[in-house]
């Protein structure tokens, strides 16, 4: 197809996978890439598939092989005016020059609406900034958690300084390495009082079902991640158990505190 | 596949995520390492040669692994064919272990796991869908299974 190289089998591998799908349903399409418009111009009927940015056609439902792609970047999805008359008709256009709009039609305006909806929030930028939103009011919540610790223990006038580590280099941004003066991460980077394993196999119950392949190469991150959050929690019930142990008399010497 | 290729060019020059001249050599028997100027853009990596404005090819990243092949090295591959692997040569371990982060969360799968979870822990910690103030709760992008192709 052209001089441009593409990993085509593996792209074609992924859109009959069962990664998880945003939007199907029958269109017709004109003019989309490599099709020229059907001489009676009601377009050709295909099944299409949306999965994140990417929208694939297929001949039927149990094609085994897509017949196109359209990368969702760099473009608009507006209502159009099909040819000859045709209702529920919406167009891709690409803000690239010389690129051709994708027109397409579904089958009636309920459809025609949840398509152009879809379609319109397909980019691989959308669901980053929900990502990045959703990263911010976690890390919000989270300081805010700890703030309500750490003022109830001051009030209490506890000897112990409670941690409330930088929840920024908590590595709360996926894949992100933690800074290392943070006191979680050496913990955790250490190993040797927490077995990682632990905190993993505590999430991996009730969160795998949902998180999907295990052999996807960033399952380990996103693992990780977890592990802190599990791991953060069980710290800070410690901190408060040997604080009151402290309180109470039971300890001679104050134990070396965990810390940078 | 039909693919326009002109929209695959475009997208290839919009701001990159990480760009580098690296080694790379193609799955192919007998390949031979090339030097190609590697640029990341969404879930894409293109690869052009390095006097070139338009690039030689595009790997789509969803469902690939990235492995460490040595210390400044890493391979590229695909489920389908985990044998199969595009090599890649950086300048240092540095390098390689930035390109590896990088390459491992520009699916948007990856990112679609993260929000999930996020969604969740927000959830349990505040008692409320972080989605609804938005009005995109139902989306089925946002949604545990989303839809079966």
């Amino acid at each position: 197809m052209g001089a441009m190289k593409l990993n085509e089998r593996s792209v074609a591998h992924y859109a009959l996978s069962d990664s998880p799908a945003d939007h199907t349903g029958f269109l017709r399409t004109w003019g989309g890439p490599g099709t020229p418009p059907t001489p009676s111009g009601t377009g050709r009927r295909c099944w299409f598939v949306l999965k994140g940015n990417l929208l694939f056609s297929f001949e039927s439902r149990e094609s085994r092989a897509p017949l196109s792609l359209v990368v969702l970047e760099g473009c608009t999805v507006e209502l159009a005016e099909a040819p000859v008359s045709e209702e529920f008709a919406f167009a891709i256009r690409f803000d690239a020059p010389g690129v051709r709009p994708h027109l397409l039609a579904a089958d009636g305006p309920a459809a025609q609406e949840a398509w152009v909806k879809a379609l319109s929030r397909a980019s691989f930028g959308y669901m980053r900034l929900v990502v990045r939103e959703l990263e911010s009011q976690l890390r919000d919540a989270r300081h805010s958690l700890a703030l309500h610790r750490h003022s109830s223990w001051k009030a209490a006038g506890g000897h112990c300084k409670p941690q409330a580590p930088d929840h920024r280099s908590l590595g709360l941004e996926n894949g992100h390495s933690p800074s290392k003066d943070c006191s979680p991460m050496d913990l955790v980077e250490e190993r040797g009082s927490r077995p990682a394993g632990q905190g993993l196999a505590e999430w991996q119950g009730p969160a795998s079902h949902f998180l999907g392949r295990r052999q996807s190469p960033s399952f380990p991150e996103t693992s990780y991640f977890s592990t802190l959050h599990n791991w953060y929690g069980q710290e800070i019930m410690e901190l408060r158990q040997r604080w009151l142990q402290r309180v109470w008399g039971s300890q001679p010497e104050r134990e070396k505190q965990d810390g940078p | 596949m039909r693919y326009n290729e002109k929209e695959l060019q475009a997208l290839s020059r919009q701001p990159a995520e990480l760009a580098a001249e690296l080694g790379m050599r193609g799955p192919k028997k007998g390949s031979v390492l090339k030097r190609r100027l590697v640029k990341l853009v969404v879930n894409f990596l293109f690869y052009f040669r390095t006097d070139e404005a338009e690039p030689v090819g595009a790997l789509l990243l969803e469902r690939c692994r990235v492995t460490q092949e040595e210390p400044s090295g890493f391979s590229i591959s695909f489920m389908e064919d985990p044998e199969r692997k595009y090599h890649f040569e950086c300048c240092s371990e540095e390098q390689c272990q930035e390109w590896m982060g990088a390459l491992r969360r520009a699916s948007y799968e990856f990112m679609r796991r993260s929000l999930i979870f996020y969604r969740n822990e927000i959830q349990k910690m505040t008692g409320k869908d972080p989605l609804e103030q938005f009005g995109i709760s139902e989306e089925a992008r946002f949604q545990l299974g989303g839809l079966k192709a």
